[in-house]
């Protein structure tokens, strides 16, 4: 018996020798981009892990928001046969990670093969493309259809295009495992981009850099070794990680953010150092269900914009994170994108500077006296027809804080003008089946975010009476508050198919008249792009002083350029040129040179 | 002779078990479809919010989703195939962790759940009635009074703030022992003294936490049992007779407990449950957290299988305890068990 333990000591004295460690000032930490076990490293899945999109495969342009440029990534050029074809030419030196070369062959398949199975990257391309097909190895035409011109789709599909693997995926494709693949076996993974799987566990996934990348005499090398994802269960947690150093590069909701410097003299930073202290990112609307009687009359909606207290808010509930949005949809805190906003009949319509809706529960009362809403007994108004505004509920997930707050305070204010509303918060899976089935009365939601068709992107969203459904049949992708509007469909598809900016323009100013008429829900605010870095390992983070990406938070998509431009701080680099545009000798061609291109080579 | 009644005793349980078995999946099957909520509304909504929410790709997603989950199917035909399949250990894919499979997410948390769970079970246990013993053999003297409200105030804190608390002091102000996590930042899991360390460096907080909080209501449990059997006929008349105080207290404290493995039964079979306010607070990976994020989603398969796993591992507990009380209990044994 004591030999037996002697042995069974010594053999795991054997078996136990050293630890295994990855080097803390090579990696990158991050919290806020993935809450829950790691699912696929395919993306021919619903939702690949974090990561998967942003650093494993990349496409053959990176959209550059700041700038409003498309920087060729796999892609070398592109070259416009006419006004419906383009042509992408791939980069000679382009290879997968198992040295086999990128080819037409892989973009056309990955395209193919989201359309054949009804999900994957670029999937519902064929709305708007004709066809994809590859005129030698290294270049892949795209041509627009006719019938569904979208110049917008044209292009995003063909500069967004992420190629994939054909000879890996060809041999799952005819063993009929693609959707069942995982796609976990580090040594087995052939990807594009700069990063592959390392490890993961039901705490952690850490991707390791690609030293010999392709890439890397283009763009150099991706600064950390190694990225690794902690994968916090709640939001506290994620946060004390952040504040004690763990973390160095977060996405997260932080309540009064501004303490960690000011206060606890952290080195820890967001965009801007004053408020709001993040970008912004998308809109934030106030859903006003357009089939409920009362919420069906504009007059009712336009009072409710009146009445709800904006600015106080974003402060209370949201820390000062966001801003008030614009009653035109459009993102005007981007430059490029005030040219779209009709200023002079926004101030006109609204009576203020900028044209945003004042909060004015005065104004508010007026409007519904005038529509014939009288105040009954019990101080709820009543319409000509005899019935009641209301009960109408305002709900937001449960444990939405922030929006939860905000929720109480816009129910207060329509309770005194006289709009009978109640908060609820039911569970997120209740609550998204009521919006996407058009059942809610009044919700808080999300809507698009800042991107190269915007503010087409919004005013589909929202607006658009062919993303939406009847009452009762689930739709994810638009109109919630079920508006039903033709002239809208119209100009939404003159103003993708025209290559004229005044068209465009003018289809945008039309569509500003009509929201502002029917108020067929409230844009209230800009939501928070959630970014957090410390420069306790890591510098050179992008923010307001250093702006050189403008979507540098973790979870988002074109993320992958600020791994390019930090720096450890042992050892610190310079931002890489070629994330500037072609004008200041970097590789980014403007948005409108594409266009510029594109109307050239019509014939 | 006796197995002849103990044998009856075990098909009869045995049979009952598989009954409930039954009865407890179906119940399992139907609860989650009752509530009025999508299960594909955490993926379709992270689309939406993250994929640069273009309406074709959503649209296709959707109508993906609803195939490939079979959500369009009748009801019975969805259960049928569930019972069919869990028969052949397949617990199906996750809905919101698509396209793993509920048995690759569960296995590789089971471990932690169990080394985390099971001897802070046992050792809660043990410390527990040991007090709670003592302080009845010893009624109405310090020890008695100390456990007792120790045991109260302990044994009523709510578990996240004493989780907070320990992480504030032992964590944050003394800096003694990590805040979160299973490991440090950075190691992998592997075979060695080193991570054997740092592993148990973490395991402190969670598992002191555990023990001191479930440990009162064993305590007072016990105290109030033991009580209760010394102030019995047999106490009292053995008392008469002239017996030794510690023979007495002997009694009483094996008839105390049977109770009380009943309830470690029940609380052993429930461990892969897991610990889910532990795991937040801690940061600790385990079984409640999944559970958590399954129930939240309405993450049909994960809920089943999480639960089929759990319903068995109860049954298991329950079997395993009814047979050792057959073999404690002589009246059971003897086929009086009424």
């Amino acid at each position: 018996m004591r030999r037996l333990l002697v042995l069974l000591v010594l053999a795991l004295t054997v078996l136990l020798i050293a630890q295994v460690t990855i080097p803390r000032e090579e990696t990158v930490y991050i919290a806020g981009a993935l809450w829950g076990p790691a699912t696929t490293w395919n993306l021919y899945a619903p939702q690949s892990t974090w990561g998967t999109d942003q650093f494993l495969f990349v496409s053959a342009f990176q959209y550059d928001l700041g700038r409003d440029a498309w920087i060729p990534f796999i892609a070398q050029k592109y070259e416009f046969v006419d006004e419906k074809t383009i042509r992408i030419h791939i980069r000679p030196e382009a290879k997968w990670s198992d040295g086999q070369p990128i080819t037409a062959e892989d973009f056309v398949y990955a395209l193919e093969l989201s359309k054949k199975l009804g999900i994957g990257p670029g999937v519902g391309w064929d709305s708007y493309i004709e066809y994809v097909k590859a005129i030698d190895t290294k270049v892949v035409e795209f041509k627009a259809r006719a019938d569904a011109l979208n110049y917008y789709q044209f292009l995003s599909y063909s500069l967004g295009a992420q190629p994939m693997p054909k000879h890996v995926y060809s041999k799952l494709e005819a063993a009929g495992t693609i959707k069942d693949w995982v796609n976990d076996k580090p040594d087995e993974q052939v990807v594009s981009g700069p990063y592959k799987l390392y490890y993961y566990d039901p705490n952690i996934v850490i991707y390791q850099r690609i030293d010999n990348w392709w890439g890397k005499d283009i763009f150099g090398l991706p600064r950390p070794k190694f990225i690794g994802h902690v994968i916090h269960k709640d939001n506290p947690s994620a946060s004390l990680a952040v504040e004690k150093g763990d973390v160095d590069w977060a996405g997260l909701f932080i309540p009064s953010v501004w303490e960690m410097w000011e206060k606890k003299k952290l080195p820890i930073g967001t965009w801007y150092k004053e408020k709001p202290y993040y970008l912004p990112d998308g809109v934030s609307f106030v859903y006003l269900n357009n089939t409920k009687p009362g919420l069906s009359d504009p007059a009712v909606r336009k009072a409710i914009a009146h009445a709800i207290p904006y600015e106080e808010m974003l402060v209370k509930a949201y820390f000062g994170y966001g801003s008030q949005a614009h009653p035109s949809m459009v993102i005007d805190l981007f430059e490029p994108n005030k040219q779209y906003i009709n200023y002079d009949l926004a101030r006109n319509t609204w009576n203020t500077s900028d044209g945003r809706i004042p909060f004015d529960l005065t104004k508010a009362r007026k409007i519904l006296d005038e529509a014939g809403y009288k105040p009954g007994k019990d101080g709820i108004r009543v319409g000509p027809d005899g019935k009641k505004l209301g009960p109408y509920t305002i709900s937001v997930p449960y444990g939405w804080t922030d929006w939860m707050m905000m929720c109480e305070m816009i129910a207060e204010n329509l309770r005194s003008i006289g709009i009978d509303v109640v908060t609820e918060f039911p569970d997120f899976s209740v609550w998204a089946d009521r919006m996407t089935k058009g059942t809610f009365d009044i919700i808080i939601s999300w809507s698009v975010g800042p991107s190269f068709d915007h503010p087409f992107n919004i005013y589909r969203f929202v607006l658009d009476k062919r993303l939406s459904a009847p009452v009762g049949v689930v739709t994810w992708a638009g109109d919630w508050q079920r508006y039903d509007n033709d002239e809208i469909v119209q100009l939404l598809d003159r103003a993708v198919s025209t290559l004229d900016p005044e068209v465009r323009k003018n289809a945008y100013f039309r569509i500003q008249e009509i929201i502002y008429r029917d108020m067929p829900s409230v844009p209230a605010f800009f939501g928070a792009h959630w970014y957090e870095y410390s420069t306790k390992y890591w510098i050179n983070w992008p923010n307001q002083d250093n702006p050189y990406w403008f979507r540098p938070a973790p979870w988002h998509g074109d993320t992958l350029p600020t791994l390019f431009g930090i720096s450890s701080k042992a050892n610190p680099q310079p931002i890489p040129k070629w994330l500037e545009t072609v004008d200041k000798g970097g590789l980014g061609i403007p948005t409108s040179k594409v266009f510029a291109d594109l109307q050239a080579a019509k014939k | 002779m006796a197995s002849k009644p103990l044998f009856k005793f075990l098909l009869r349980r045995f049979i009952f078990l598989l009954v409930t078995y039954i009865v407890a999946t179906t119940i399992v099957f139907i609860l989650p479809r009752a509530i009025p909520g999508n299960p594909l509304a955490q993926l379709l909504s992270n689309l939406s919010r993250l994929a640069q929410a273009n309406p074709e790709t959503i649209r296709a997603a959707e109508r993906t989703l609803m195939a490939e989950f079979g959500i369009d199917k009748p009801l019975l035909v969805q259960y049928v195939t569930f019972v069919f399949k869990a028969l052949r250990g397949d617990l199906g894919t996750s809905i919101s962790f698509y396209p793993r499979k509920v048995i690759d997410l569960v296995v590789p948390v089971i471990p932690w759940t169990l080394i985390l769970l099971l001897p802070a079970t046992l050792v809660a246990w043990i410390l527990g009635n040991t007090l709670g013993a003592m302080a009845a053999y010893r009624r109405n003297s310090w020890i008695d009074k100390g456990v007792l409200t120790t045991s109260l105030i302990v044994s009523q804190i709510p578990y996240y703030w004493l989780g907070m608390l320990f992480i504030f002091f032992f964590g944050v102000r003394l800096g003694w022992l990590p805040t979160q996590g299973a490991y440090s930042l950075g190691t992998i899991p592997n075979l060695s003294w080193g991570f054997f360390l740092d592993a148990l460096k973490h395991y402190v907080m969670p598992f002191a936490s555990i023990v001191i909080s479930a440990m009162g209501g064993w305590a007072i449990g016990m105290r109030v049992m033991v009580v209760y059997e010394l102030g019995s006929d047999y106490s009292l008349f053995s008392e008469y007779l002239g017996m030794k105080d510690r023979r007495i207290f002997k009694y009483a404290f094996r008839n105390s407990l049977l109770p009380q493995i009943t309830g470690l039964a029940l609380s052993l079979g429930g461990i892969l449950g897991g610990a889910l306010i532990t795991e937040i607070v801690f940061n600790y990976p385990g079984t409640g957290f999944l559970l958590f994020k399954a129930l939240t989603t309405l993450d049909y398969p994960m809920i089943q299988g999480i639960f089929v796993i759990l319903i068995a591992s109860i049954y298991l507990a329950n079997f395993i305890v009814d047979f050792l009380y057959a073999l404690i209990d002589p009246r059971i044994r003897l086929g009086q068990e009424e």
